[in-house]
């Protein structure tokens, strides 16, 4: 790893100090999300909130399983994000499928498709195991770990010939003006 | 069965209908693919007017898709069960949009996941699936396992037993 300038290790000091999370909800996990935004967690003492627009994000979270409809979406509102951005997937249908692992539409792996920093496992992971893995990707930022964003400029075409293979195109059309 | 229903059943009893009762406001009528239309036309004009759904099955043993027509009555809240079955190897059947406009979407979804043409529907777009390169995935021939080996790769698991036994003893965090 390339060594950062004492400027860029105080951004990424701030950086961990306030993300802003991508509010896109892919599978069931999204349900163990309001408990830990909400005051018996309460996630932003963490300086974690959530974020409407992918611009603005600073991580996306994946929680559960992605079809290759959702995926396809996903690639898009990734590519979409500004540039220091990370991936949290969140349960074990990023990890390896889950529940879903032989199903004919779902994918069975996350890190072939989009670099993932941190990955929560368990079906669900409880909003303790969520805090604990947002703590964990805070300290990654801040030694200059969570450099999923430089990965997937680094190794683009791989990443896109995964995609390619998986979904055939990636291109999103629309159905209803085309 | 109600008594309604049962008038109902006698209305229908020109079409030679294998009828079972599943509940007391659940009747099952199975007839041949070519009276379906009129049948379902009847039941529409009697109170059965919702199509609650429209489904398909494959039996693969008996080389025959079977289509379900659901209906309700908001008058009494009885169903009925319509059902035929039809050739697997060239599946084709009428269309019923003119009688619910919904069905366009059933019958869109069906001929997705199972393949089946229907006559006089034009819009077939798929609904669900986006570029999809394979049998219809619902029939039973096609093996979602060997799908998604193919299609989407998997993590390779490596057994470390020494690991395992570490996390197991609490000496290192898993």
């Amino acid at each position: 790893m390339k060594e950062r300038t004492i400027w860029e290790q105080i951004a990424d000091s701030f950086r961990s100090r306030s993300i802003w999370m991508l509010h896109y909800c892919t599978g069931c996990g999204a349900m163990e999300l309001p408990p830990t935004m909400t005051a018996r967690f309460d996630m932003e003492r963490f300086g974690i909130t959530p974020m409407a627009t992918p611009r603005q994000a600073d991580i996306m979270l994946i929680t559960g399983y992605l079809n290759t409809k959702t995926l396809r979406r996903v690639i898009y509102t990734y590519e979409q994000m500004a540039d220091p951005k990370y991936v949290v997937g969140f349960g074990s249908c990023t990890i390896n499928g889950g529940i879903y692992f032989d199903s004919y539409s779902t994918i069975n792996r996350l890190d072939y498709y989009i670099p993932v920093d941190v990955y929560i496992a368990g079906c669900m992971p409880r909003p303790e195991a969520i805090l604990e893995a947002f703590n964990y990707l805070m300290e990654k930022i801040r030694k200059g770990e969570a450099d999923g964003w430089k990965r997937y400029k680094e190794n683009y075409d791989w990443y896109k010939q995964n995609q390619i293979r998986s979904l055939g195109e990636v291109y999103v059309h629309d159905e209803f003006h085309e | 069965m109600t008594s309604s229903m049962s008038n109902l059943v006698k209305i229908l009893e020109g079409f030679n209908p294998f009828v079972e009762e599943i509940d007391e406001k659940e009747v099952k009528i199975t007839i041949s693919s070519d009276k379906v239309v009129a049948v379902l036309e009847t039941l529409k004009s009697n109170g059965y007017s919702h199509l609650s759904l429209m489904t398909c099955i494959d039996w693969i043993d008996d080389n025959q898709l079977e289509l379900v027509y659901i209906l309700f009555s908001w008058k009494n809240g009885g169903k009925f069960l319509v059902s035929t079955r039809i050739d697997r190897n060239d599946p084709k059947f009428v269309t019923v949009k003119e009688l619910w406009p919904v069905a366009r979407f059933y019958e869109r979804e069906i001929h997705e996941f199972f393949g089946v043409e229907f006559e006089g529907n034009d819009d077939m777009k798929p609904l669900f699936l986006e570029l999809w390169d394979e049998k219809p995935p619902l029939r039973k021939d096609f093996d979602p396992r060997d799908y998604s080996r193919k299609k989407f790769p998997d993590r390779k698991y490596e057994k470390d037993v020494i690991k395992e036994a570490k996390i197991f003893r609490g000496e290192i965090n898993g």
